[in-house]
């Protein structure tokens, strides 16, 4: 039978392991060199310059950061930026929640449509819904108009320059977002985990908050989180709707860019806004380990 | 001497089953090549998934690999296939050794659990695939594809989109892609798993009667003792990582080694006892416990030591069921379930842990709670190799 | 009413009802809330009055000619066009190879990488311009076309990426075992079977990287010059200095290409397949 048949290799020849596979490591390379190269390196090259800007023959290489936290106006910058950041988050939290209960529970069919139109302003500059807003608050804006018709303003004034018109753009343009990692994680909620709670005697409400809430955690900070980092991040909307009373740190390099060219304290200023968003994504990486869920 | 058929490529027609010889010898080529596995193990970090295993396939003979999941049986196929190197050993089909080869160039055919079916391309694109691969033209194509639908008799599907067809005609596809490329060995993984029960009785018999037509070295790993046995000439049952028993399919269920093999094909009454003395030349006494002490007669080939403990297996068909006699085994019926074609009878048997089973074809249903005698054959009680 | 009956037991229906329907209401409300801002614009580039007022005065197509008059609308439209796909082109044969290689490893170092190519979203738009800015300047690339489209570039990786890598996970493996048995080589089977099946992945991250980049005023920001400045940047310049309707009129424009564009990816793909 086995006549002619040669006996390979019976022997203890080990082999190394190498399951098939299409794609092997060396086809992150480029990607990896491209990053590396235009994206870690400018980020530490400007971590660098912050220092080095900094460092005069009085000051020391912190001084900017220093400056940032400790001087007055800028702290308040800064303290501004979390502050806007934290209540648009929440805004955005309660506005959009419930919109999100009803396109898991309740929308059906419907719930493709109401996705889309969700996703569809992106298809819009967010320049051009920022105008809108401007137009809608402008003192002979539409909604201006239509509340001092209804009486609800005695006289049209500019609504257009004011915090509430920044929160307003804010949500408009992140409760999206913020509704889609809801739905995410709402629609892996079991149904029948509320309905036993109401036959077993929770209200509608109660159900709500000790069932519905807490198993959609994980979509909510997602959420949260990601509305924040945004917020932190964007500065049109300050700047156009703000009329100058929001300054946020982005708001703040966009013009000390413009208008000064202290590069360094501009980089600073980044890099503090950069060290935020790491910490949010921390947080948000622990929160999810923890409670077991993938992001 | 031998008749040749003039056109260069027969078709298979459906309801012909006899094929002239000229045609089987036409394909000779990729026909009838043995599968050698030497020595093949491989270890995934700690675990040891396949222990040094050899075995030969003979040309033509389609061979299960049988056991549980973790058994190492779908390690041992992705080996062959290529999509894993074993850590020693080596893989030869044929004469070539191939393990260091890739699974591309091989020249095996594969059927896949789950079909793996190209939902991206027509049922005749996917057929044609191998062939594509091989740089075969258009028209060569075309005819080794419509071959190969006649085969499996799905010709007038050629241009459906894979999602149209049923589970039953996604495998029979499967199948025709496998083949199309004339693989020297077609590998099956699990085929039949996902069809329900009457399709997959007629699959076996299909893909039996396929393989056996063409010929072709096939290996299939199953967890189905089912399938395997219908379906292949030898099987081997693997547990942990090896090859427990290799044989037949009648050997293999009538002569189990060991508990395992008797437990996993089939049911098995598991009995231990004592032998006390030689009956006749080839049959012992032997004692079981309980209250009353029953005994019975065991045939073996090999001369039992008396005094020595031994652990016996009982077919359910093989046990007979009838009155009470003294100084053999008794029981309990629990409980009696018609199944058509006989009665099966769940026993409590004194001095035994596990209930019996045993099957009846006697029309006479015996009620529930009813006390029997239990009896065998001397040659039905399979002697195990495990230690009582 | 029957769009808006809930998918609950029939017995529950009439108690919850008024609850549902109020929620779809306020979710209608939210909706509109998420239209009007499109809405006003679209009606305001039409408006003949040259600052923003309500009601309409009357209607007109001249800020639509003034786009066409205004050359740096124009030029700025083509630029930002130009970027968005070359930049999404260049993301894609860099970002593709990588998921492809990601998206089945075991290894902690795949997972860590992955979370790397997915960073450049994280960072603020307006810190990673200023930082390539004065990098590439460096490299004297400063402010050109070259400089615009690698910042493009390195945000858009991470969209592209994102969605091969969870289109590739999706798909099983045995499909390119099935393609490797029938003789196909590495690349034959990329070519034959993986990148048809990624192919959606490829064109949603690819879509949403060009929409990103469309709009993406912080990074290009920091590159602006006359013949290097995207539409956002000009919009927002125009904004500052004169303020008239034209910039309805522009936007808008950007809406009907980028619906366009939509339409002819559905056309041609079909947009259902991208939201799998």
């Amino acid at each position: 039978m086995t006549a002619g048949i040669p006996l390979a290799n019976p022997d203890a020849k080990a082999r190394r392991s190498r399951p098939y596979r299409l794609a092997g490591p060396s086809w992150v390379i480029p990607v990896l060199l491209f990053l590396g190269f235009f994206f870690v390196i400018p980020l530490g090259a400007n971590i660098l310059r912050s220092l080095q800007a900094g460092q005069t023959a009085t000051n020391g290489p912190l001084f900017y950061y220093i400056k940032l936290l400790t001087d007055a106006y800028y702290g308040g910058v800064i303290l501004e930026t979390l502050k806007v950041a934290a209540i648009s988050t929440v805004l955005c939290l309660i506005v959009g929640y419930p919109v999100a209960y009803f396109m898991v529970r309740f929308a059906g069919r419907w719930n493709a449509i109401i996705v889309f139109l969700l996703i569809a302003p992106l298809l819009t500059s967010i320049i051009m819904r920022t105008f809108g807003w401007r137009v809608l608050l402008a003192r002979r804006g539409l909604l201006t108009t239509l509340l001092a018709d209804w009486g609800v303003i005695p006289r049209p004034i500019n609504l257009a320059d004011e915090p509430f018109a920044v929160y307003l753009g804010l949500v408009h343009v992140l409760a999206p977002f913020m509704i889609l990692s809801i739905t995410a994680v709402l629609q892996k909620v079991d149904v029948r985990l509320e309905e036993s709670a109401r036959v077993l005697g929770a209200s509608a409400l109660g159900t709500f908050f000790r069932i519905t809430l807490p198993l959609s955690l994980d979509g909510i900070a997602t959420g949260c989180i990601l509305v924040f980092v945004v917020t932190c991040g964007s500065f049109l909307t300050m700047l156009l709707l703000g009329g100058g009373k929001v300054t946020t740190l982005s708001l703040l390099i966009y013009q000390q860019f413009n208008v000064t060219q202290d590069v360094g304290f501009a980089a600073a200023m980044g890099n503090m806004l950069l060290f935020i968003g790491l910490i949010c994504l921390t947080l948000q990486a622990r929160f999810l380990r923890r409670s077991g869920g993938k992001s | 001497m031998r008749a040749m058929r003039a056109s260069p490529a027969p078709g298979f027609g459906g309801a012909s089953i006899e094929l002239p010889l000229a045609i089987s010898e036409q394909r000779t080529m990729t026909r009838g090549v043995p599968l050698q596995l030497l020595g093949i193990s491989k270890s995934f970090g700690s675990v040891q998934a396949l222990r040094p295993m050899t075995q030969t396939i003979e040309g033509g003979e389609m061979l299960a690999l049988l056991g549980p999941s973790g058994c190492g049986k779908t390690t041992t196929l992705r080996i062959i296939a290529g999509f894993e190197t074993p850590d020693h050993g080596s893989v030869v089909i044929g004469t070539r050794d191939v393990t260091e080869l890739p699974p591309n160039k091989r020249g095996l055919g594969m059927v896949f659990q789950s079909y793996s079916l190209f939902p991206h391309m027509t049922v005749g694109e996917n057929v044609a695939f191998g062939l594509k691969m091989q740089g075969a033209s258009a028209t060569e194509r075309t005819t080794r594809v419509r071959e190969m639908l006649a085969l499996v008799r799905l010709t007038e599907h050629e241009d459906r989109q894979i999602h149209q067809l049923s589970g039953g005609q996604q495998q029979r596809i499967a199948l025709a892609r496998a083949l199309v490329t004339n693989p020297s060995t077609l590998l099956l993984d699990e085929p039949l798993g996902a069809l329900d029960k009457n399709l997959r009785e007629r699959m076996q018999f299909e893909l039996r009667e396929i393989q056996h037509r063409l010929g072709i070295t096939s290996i299939l790993v199953t967890h189905d003792q089912e399938e395997a046995l219908t379906m292949s000439n030898r099987v081997a049952v693997m547990s942990d990582g090896q090859v427990i028993q290799v044989g037949r399919p009648t050997d293999i269920y009538e002569r189990p080694r060991n508990r395992f093999v008797a437990e996993f094909l089939g049911t098995a009454n598991i009995v231990a006892g004592t032998v006390t003395a030689q009956a006749t030349e080839q049959c012992w006494h032997v004692a079981f416990a309980g209250e009353p002490g029953a005994s019975a007669l065991v045939q073996s080939d090999v001369p039992l030591a008396p005094g020595g403990a031994i652990l016996l297996a009982v077919r359910p068909e093989r046990i007979e069921i009838g009155p009470v006699v003294a100084g053999t085994m008794q029981a309990l019926v629990q409980d009696v379930v018609f199944r058509g074609s006989y009665f099966a009878y769940e026993l409590r048997v004194p001095g035994q842990d596990a209930p019996f089973f045993a099957y009846s074809q006697s029309r006479k249903e015996i009620p529930a709670d009813g006390r029997v005698g239990l009896g065998w054959q001397p040659d039905n009680a399979i002697i195990l190799e495990d230690a009582p | 009413m029957t769009a808006l009956e809930p998918a609950l037991p029939v017995r529950r229906r009439r108690r919850v009802r008024y609850g549902v329907i109020a929620l779809a209401l306020y979710v209608l409300l939210f909706l509109g809330f998420i239209a009007a801002p499109i809405v006003s614009v679209v009606a305001v580039s039409f408006s003949t009055a040259s600052f923003i007022a309500f009601p309409i005065p009357g209607f007109t197509l001249r800020w639509y000619w003034r786009i066409v008059e205004y050359k740096p609308f124009v030029d700025a439209l083509i630029v930002s066009g130009e970027v968005a796909v070359l930049s999404t082109m260049f993301g894609t044969l860099l970002g593709v190879p990588a998921a492809l290689a990601l998206a089945r490893s075991r290894r902690t170092a795949a997972a860590i990488v992955s979370n790397f190519l997915l960073a450049p979203v994280t960072v603020p738009a307006i810190v990673l311009g200023l930082a390539l800015l004065y990098f590439l300047s460096s490299l004297s690339l400063g402010i050109s076309f070259t400089a615009l489209l690698i910042a493009h570039t390195v945000a858009g990786i991470p969209y592209i990426v994102r969605t091969v890598l969870s289109v590739y996970r999706a798909i099983p493996p045995d499909l390119e075992e099935a393609a490797a048995i029938l003789g196909a080589s590495r690349w034959q089977t990329l070519i034959h079977t993986t990148l048809p099946l990624v192919r959606s992945g490829v064109f949603a991250g690819g879509l949403f990287a060009i929409l990103t980049s469309l709009d993406n005023l912080p990074l290009s920001f920091f590159f602006g010059s006359a013949n290097t400045n995207t539409l956002p940047v000009v919009m927002l310049s125009y904004m500052e200095n004169q303020f008239d309707p034209s910039i309805a009129a522009i936007s808008t424009v950007q809406m009907l290409i980028a619906i366009v564009v939509l339409l002819i990816a559905d056309r041609v793909y079909g947009i259902e397949k991208l939201t799998s």
